[in-house]
């Protein structure tokens, strides 16, 4: 059977979820908890985009200037895209989403509450204090608009079941060599975990394990991808039709949310410590040189022979790392190279070009 | 017996290029003509005139292993074996010229900067984005908006004792100052310079984005404006080289690497 036919779709989910009493979140990429929503029964639907959408509605908010990424997120909500959802929340991972925020509240006013959550770019004990305390106030707030007195136990059941589903994911992951999925497939799986309910995502995970590992060692150039989400996903089939293959990733939907578990008894401070336990990533204010070694590690730890920066065009916070990751890993004898996409664009011929060029060199 | 041991091909947007080539790898053949849209045709229509003009019968052809690059690659289902400009451009120029360094290769649509290893083996690249400023085709567009001659673009445009600034280096922009500066009155030599200099700074640009390793090299079809060589030139601080056939550096490259797989497979 094919992995995908087991995977439903984001409306399927939405629809299921919401004929059983359940409210649905519209997330924005890409650091939250997902247990703060589901202890109130409410599903986080996360809005990378989506792709391929008329971005023209967004674009009477939003400078040309400003990624795919956002300009499809707004555009999406206004052309009736998230009519279905009961609450917005906005993680500020950029200054785009921390403006996107902004918009929604100050000028498209939507009749939906919305959330923002800022996330503190260090790792220090004040940190984790500040974190909890922003998940403590949605809490509340959630607490107020659903009616719903739901207890702290009740967070940390959800907060255990949420942390039993990244264990999975990361499960996944190290078995990735064994698993005999194209790449396509795989993240298919992997990305699902943005709407899935975390018990859903694990039956497909375990079916996944058990039915697609047969110990056949996977072929091609193997890689590092690095950037925001991989879209178009026909990159994924691309790549495995020029022979090479992904190893590990530094994706912001994906890898760069293999958190760690938090450890404490307070189901706040416990969200806060996993959030804030995240691989170095761009939208925390990692170094260059933390970047670096992190990519250094998967590296050497995978076996990959390059890293594929694949950046959405105007994503800023990316950008800004490009040209002093690419000389820090060059300086230690790691090849790579920057390939710009727009999410609502077809794949163009050159960035398949550039693709096929790197894989070659490799 | 046929002396054309390998054949490569490389399908640019601008023309198309056949390389044929001996047992030691050296180009006994070529051939160039402007791009036809229905690729795989023209390419039966390079292989006929390869037969016909090195006298090579049918059976022969079918055992001659051909390699395909360049933007249309993909469409030609006579090679064995599609590869990207990159590497065949590289394998090429490292043949022709016998060292590394760094290869600007700019073509009708893309441009890319090579860094060969003295060993022959890319270190790294760069191309442009996906707009054509910095291409052969920014200069082709331009050609045609100021009605010159495009084999005498670059000729006039180092008879320019001075040069105006274009702003933009967009292609499409471009053509629309250019307009304004006609209109006001400015001369086309002075224009032109200015164009090469945008084209020559987006070069440069990729240029230090891998580091220049010397010496610096050229191919592509724009290799034939002098313009663009000698501004090449006065920008890194470098002396430029060319392959005997610049043009024909990704044709043969791939057919070197299809001479290549059949000793690995003897």
């Amino acid at each position: 059977m094919d992995i995908l036919e087991k995977i439903p779709s984001r409306r399927e989910v939405i629809e299921s979820f919401k004929s059983t009493g359940g409210k649905i979140a519209a997330v924005y990429p890409y650091h939250y908890h997902r247990a703060l929503f589901r202890a109130f029964d409410i599903l986080p639907v996360e809005v990378w985009g989506p792709p391929g959408i008329d971005t023209t509605y967004g674009s009477s908010y939003l400078q040309p200037y400003v990624c795919s990424v956002v300009h499809s997120g707004l555009s999406f909500y206004l052309s009736g895209g998230l009519d279905v959802v009961d609450f917005i929340v906005v993680p500020h991972a950029c200054d785009s989403l921390q403006g996107l925020g902004s918009v929604y509240i100050d000028f498209v006013k939507p009749k939906q509450p919305v959330f923002t959550i800022y996330i503190p770019r260090g790792r220090k004990d004040l940190d984790v204090e500040f974190l909890s305390k922003e998940f403590e106030s949605i809490f509340n707030r959630l607490k107020e608009l659903t009616g719903k007195s739901v207890t702290e136990d009740k967070l940390m059941e959800e907060i255990l079941k949420e942390e039993e589903a990244l264990k999975k994911v990361r499960e996944l992951y190290s078995k990735r060599e064994q698993i005999s999925l194209s790449d396509y497939h795989f993240y298919r799986v992997v990305r699902s975990r943005e709407y899935l309910p975390a018990e859903k995502f694990m039956e497909i995970a375990d079916h996944l394990l058990e039915n697609f590992s047969d110990g056949t060692e996977r072929e091609g150039v193997p890689v590092i991808f690095s950037g925001l989400l991989p879209e178009p996903m026909e990159i994924l089939e691309k790549l495995e039709e020029i022979d090479g293959r992904i190893v590990a990733d530094d994706f912001a939907c994906c890898g760069r949310r293999l958190y760690g578990e938090g450890k404490s008894n307070n189901p706040f401070v416990r969200m806060a410590e996993s959030i804030l336990n995240s691989p170095p990533d761009s939208s925390r204010g990692a170094t260059v040189d933390e970047r670096v070694e992190h990519l250094s590690s998967l590296v050497k730890k995978y076996g990959a022979r390059g890293v594929v920066f694949y950046i959405v065009k105007f994503c800023e916070m990316e950008l800004f790392y490009i040209p002093h990751m690419m000389r820090g890993l060059k300086e230690r004898g790691i090849p790579s190279v920057y390939i710009e996409v727009d999410i609502n664009d077809p794949l163009p011929d050159q960035t398949i070009t550039r693709l096929e060029a790197f894989v070659e060199v490799l | 017996m046929s002396r054309v041991k390998a054949i490569g091909i490389d399908v640019g947007s601008t023309t198309a290029k056949i390389v044929a080539v001996d047992e030691n790898g050296e180009m006994i053949w070529r051939y160039i003509e402007p791009t036809d849209p229905r690729i795989e045709d023209q390419v039966d229509r390079f292989l006929e005139k390869l037969k016909e003009e090195l006298s090579i019968s049918d059976e022969e052809l079918k055992k001659i292993p051909i390699v395909a690059t360049g933007y249309g690659r993909k469409l030609v289902h006579q090679a064995k074996k599609k590869l990207t400009e990159i590497t065949c451009h590289a394998k090429g120029v490292y043949k022709s010229l016998g060292h590394g360094g760094t290869l600007v290769d700019i073509g009708g649509q893309d441009s890319k900067v090579i860094v060969i290893s003295n060993d022959g083996k890319v270190v790294d690249f760069t191309m442009n984005d996906k707009c054509a400023a910095g291409t052969g085709r920014f200069l082709e567009n331009t050609a045609m908006r100021m009605k010159v001659p495009l084999d005498k673009m670059g000729e006039l445009a180092l008879s320019a004792p001075e040069e105006v600034k274009i702003s933009s280096v967009c292609t499409v922009f471009a053509e629309s100052e250019i307009i304004s500066m006609i209109a006001h009155g400015v001369a086309v030599e002075p224009i032109l310079k200015g164009l090469h200099r945008g084209l020559i700074s987006r070069i440069v640009a990729m240029i230090r984005s891998v580091g220049l390793t010397p010496p610096l090299m050229l191919s592509g079809g724009v290799v034939k404006n002098p313009a663009v060589r000698k501004m090449l030139e006065e920008a890194t601080g470098q002396k430029v080289i060319l392959p005997e056939y610049p043009q024909f550096m990704g044709a043969y490259g791939a057919a070197l690497i299809a001479l290549e797989s059949t000793k690995s497979e003897n």
